[in-house]
């Protein structure tokens, strides 16, 4: 049922990621300030720390934005991504660990220790979330018996993954929340080291980083759909429709998370994560692995 | 296209092994050796190996940057003031690299390849899957567990700190004597 | 380049402010807090997001390092800088500073800053404000940076030294070092490279034993005085290994003398002075108080939203609303606070302060109360600000004696925010970063209550 975009799907795909994180700033903010914040940006001066690594800086805050757009080369609105890739669930998974090298650069680059402090908070934070992480998706992968995104929505075609990998969905929300570090794992950019890795960015260096951080969330949240969401399938509606309704429901679900719980320190999560969430993940795999050789 | 995206990948690659040698700073050192590695990555999709690249920069990724928080141990001065190469005894580093280049070059040009017989499988994943897991399971398994045995002894023997230390000679504390408390209070 | 200045002038609209408060300007930090609520300005977190810099009082200087300055250099143009010395004024200084902001956008166009490598300039003096003037601005895109004048930044060891690393947020001046290669000795084995020492009048890392008996670097970082959520005033000069503060050692800006009390205990000082002092009016100033140190808490442990509410209901407090008005709402916040298993998962056993141990340090007050974590001392702010918020309308007189202020024993010789300083190194040691700026926020030292009083005469402000 899956299909290849023709090739203009390729430049529409960073401006339709644009309009969405957009549109969630709106909400998230609750106002329509956002076209000031993000021309104000636009106006100010970049600005360079003393003894900078400015290549470094500047290759990380480009990558994050581009780790992202790659990202979502494998989402399907409906049935359609811009590439199908045989192993798309691998690439989103690589594409999603650059931005551990693109947040660790622009916290080093800046010579600063707070900025320093929020890029290796989110390697310990990355350390922490991949593990439950990888073996969610796996999971899904596994359901499905393919790594192929459009394959995982097709076997979705009766029973969402969600339905009967509860573990695995829940485990893959929150490191969709840790891998943007948005929410109340926004620990790398959090108020407490003054902005973290951001802090010391200005101009269009802190509009690159922290919009990137925002592609990142909607793509992670978006790529939730086809894993555990039955990606197009459903009712009445256009399959593009339900993608996303369902790519807003989970927004909505993460942002409403945020207001509800502060920051999770990664001392405290890394043991959760470790010796709760792998464990269950583990058991979620072996329980669908099971019903997967008995079908 | 597929030739060009070859030589350019490949020499992208080249290029950052060799800019490892002349950054003295270790990020940066770090991050030309993971952009050659993440070109290797691209040449094996390139190549039809779509796996096998993706998860080569998948890995390259995670590893590289766990290496940085390495670099934080040794040298907490950001942006790499200090300067530091990544290469201990450069010269001869960078002589043996070379040679090895050079004998890897050689062993192409020179080597009688032999004619592509039947077609490429339609689905490489999977014939990868099948020959590394299908008649050599054993070995996978035995292996794997090897693997992560030497990681858990590693920890071990590294660590100063055991359950003695954690909860008391009688090991009835109920709640361990930790530096920072974790999070399920164990 | 019309188009341009048109797009600046709506951008600077609403311009994101960083707020410097100093030691004994609560008063002015509050007025300024209350008007950018008003106007929906979004507040910077530090100088490189900041388009207004407003400093609430006159910042005291570490030293001979004027971190104020160094802070303002670290802004990005367009910019512009008032100073607030009177709460009656914040609106108006806010206002002028929006006014700057749009005049310079409209004369100025975009420019890279960049220095050449190496090149140090000492400039600062050309655009000082003259300190009497109420506020003064700058919009123009000069390169104001490279103050590398003092003697603080040559000098490895010297604990001034270590200011430029960002940690103070005012170490951010420009400049651009140029990976030449120009250091000897990049052939030998890495570990030879650990010298101490300063490189570009950058202090570097030197090492020592971490918890685990390696031996790692450990880099000097001085947090505050103008970090978001701060105690205003306090400096707590680090040695950093990775994210675990190895030692802390504390230090206070405070103003050399002040003619006002502390706000946040005036009510008990002037009844201690003999004054008469209402209950209500003491009741309103702990429950304000008490919320002030919440709002800043939860905003240190990243929970955003009730922050916003108990800073709104602090202003509320001290506005004057009703009773019956107040205490709705902050039942439902301390409600909200109370229940939240996330909360306590990440706060219970950060920073944990027996009463024996506070004792022995003469603390007082909810700190003393709690006999815990940073958790407990929470539960106690919430616990007085609900029994504070009943005795919002008892006009009796308070009692002369035994008074206890927000932050414990109201004793002029003796504040109780210096017993909260003196403990903060012992707490500090060992915890991570994150967990020490929890234990910071959780004791809320009050700088203001450190400023010698009485002390009137002398010189004139500078």
């Amino acid at each position: 049922m899956a299909e290849t975009a023709p090739l203009w799907a390729a430049v529409v795909l960073p401006v339709a990621l644009v309009l969405v994180a957009w549109a969630a700033a709106s909400v998230d903010a609750r106002s329509a300030g956002l076209g000031r914040a993000v021309l104000r940006l636009l106006v100010q001066q970049r600005r360079l720390t003393r003894a900078a690594d400015v290549l470094l800086v500047r290759v990380g805050t480009t990558l994050l934005p581009v780790a992202a757009v790659l990202a979502a080369v494998v989402l399907p609105l409906g049935f359609r991504s811009v590439s199908d890739l045989p192993d798309g669930i691998v690439w989103f998974n690589a594409m999603e660990a650059l931005a551990w090298a693109a947040v660790w650069l622009t916290g080093w680059g800046p010579n600063s220790a707070l900025s320093l402090i929020g890029g290796y908070r989110f390697l310990a934070q990355g350390l922490a979330y991949e593990l439950p992480h990888m073996l969610a998706i796996t999971t899904a992968a596994l359901g499905a018996e393919s790594l192929r995104v459009g394959a995982l929505v097709d076997a979705q075609a009766g029973l969402w993954f969600a339905v009967w990998m509860p573990v695995a969905f829940g485990v893959y929300l929150l490191s969709a929340l840790a891998m943007a570090f948005w929410g109340p794992f926004d620990q790398p950019v959090g108020t407490d080291v003054a902005g973290g890795a951001a802090s010391e960015l200005a101009g269009v260096d802190r509009l690159l980083f922290l919009g990137g951080r925002w592609l990142l969330f909607v793509v992670a949240a978006a790529f939730s759909v086809p894993l555990f969401l039955g990606g197009g399938q459903g009712p009445f509606l256009p399959a593009w429709a339900w993608t996303v309704l369902k790519t807003a429901a989970v927004l909505g679900l993460l942002m409403w998370a945020r207001r509800r719980v502060p920051t999770v320190r990664m001392e405290r999560y890394v043991e959760l994560a470790w010796v709760v969430l792998t464990p269950l993940a583990v058991a979620q795999a072996l329980v669908v692995a099971v019903v997967v050789l008995g079908r | 296209m597929t030739t060009a995206a070859f030589w350019i990948l490949a020499v992208l690659a080249v290029a950052g092994g060799v800019m490892v040698f002349r950054f003295d700073s270790m990020a940066r050192a770090t991050f030309s050796l993971l952009t050659a590695l993440l070109c290797v990555g691209g040449e094996l999709i390139v190549l039809g190996l779509e796996y096998l690249g993706i998860v080569t920069v998948l890995m390259m990724t995670i590893e590289m940057a766990i290496m940085a928080v390495f670099m934080i141990m040794f040298m907490m001065n950001p942006a790499g003031l200090m300067p530091m190469t990544m290469v201990h005894n450069k010269r001869g580093a960078a002589a043996l690299c070379v040679t090895a280049f050079v004998l890897l070059v050689a062993g192409i040009l020179l080597a009688p390849w032999p004619r592509r017989r039947g077609r490429a499988p339609a689905d490489p994943t999977t014939d990868l899957g099948m020959a590394l897991m299908g008649p050599q399971m054993l070995t996978m398994m035995t292996l794997g567990m090897a693997l992560f045995a030497t990681i858990v002894a590693t920890v071990v023997l590294a660590t100063r700190r055991g359950r003695y230390e954690r909860y008391g000679d009688d090991l009835r504390a109920t709640r361990p004597d930790d530096p920072v408390r974790g999070g399920v209070g164990r | 380049m019309d188009l341009r200045n048109r797009l600046g002038r709506v951008a600077l609209d609403r311009p994101a402010v960083l707020l410097v408060t100093a030691a004994g300007a609560t008063r002015e930090r509050l007025a300024v807090e209350a008007e950018l609520a008003r106007r929906r300005w979004p507040r910077a977190s530090g100088p490189a997001a900041a388009d207004l810099v407003a400093f609430a009082g006159a910042p005291a200087p570490a030293g001979d390092d004027d971190w104020a300055e160094r802070l303002w250099n670290g802004v990005p143009a367009p910019k512009a800088r008032v100073r607030v010395r009177d709460p009656e004024h914040a609106a108006h200084a806010l206002e002028h500073g929006r006014m700057a902001l749009l005049v310079g956008a409209g004369t100025q166009g975009r420019q890279e800053q960049r220095e050449p490598a190496g090149h140090e300039r000492h400039d600062a003096d050309g655009e000082h404000p003259p300190q009497h003037d109420g506020h003064t601005a700058s919009g123009r895109s000069e390169h104001d940076g490279h103050t590398t004048s003092g003697p603080s930044e040559h000098d490895g060891h010297g604990h001034d030294a270590h200011q430029d690393h960002g940690g103070s947020h005012a170490g951010t001046d420009q400049g651009h070092h140029g990976h030449g290669g120009s250091h000897p000795g990049t052939d030998h084995d890495h570990h030879g490279h650990h010298m101490g020492g300063a490189i570009l009048g950058l202090p570097m890392a030197e090492r020592a034993d971490d918890r685990d008996g390696l031996r790692l670097d450990r880099l000097h970082v001085p947090l505050g005085p103008a970090l978001p959520d701060w105690p205003a005033g306090l400096v707590v000069r680090t040695e950093l290994q990775g994210d675990v503060v190895q030692r802390a050692s504390v230090e206070a800006l405070v103003p050399p003398r002040s003619s006002r009390p502390a706000f946040w205990s005036e009510p008990w000082l002037r009844s201690a002075a003999g004054a008469p002092v209402t209950v209500d009016e003491a009741a309103r100033r702990r429950c304000a108080a008490h919320l002030d140190s919440v709002g800043r808490f939860l905003a240190v442990a990243g929970w955003r939203d009730p922050a916003a509410v108990a800073r709104r209901a602090r202003d509320q407090v001290l506005g004057g609303a009703s009773v019956a008005d107040l205490r709705s709402g902050l039942r439902t916040l301390t409600r909200r606070v109370r229940r939240s298993w996330t909360l306590r998962w990440l706060t219970s056993g950060v920073g944990v302060l027996s009463s024996t141990q506070a004792q022995r340090y003469g603390v007082t007050g909810p700190a003393l109360l709690a006999d815990g974590d940073a958790y407990d001392r929470l539960l106690v702010w919430l616990e007085e600000i609900d029994r504070a918020v009943d005795a919002c309308d008892d006009r009796s007189p308070l009692a002369s004696h035994a008074l206890n202020g927000p932050r414990g024993r109201i004793a002029p010789e003796a504040p109780a925010s210096r017993t909260l300083v003196d403990v903060l190194p012992v707490l500090l040691e060992g915890t991570e970063f994150a967990c020490a700026r929890l234990v910071v926020a959780s004791l809320d030292p009050d700088l203001d209550e450190l400023a010698p009083q009485h002390a009137r005469g002398g010189h004139a402000h500078g």
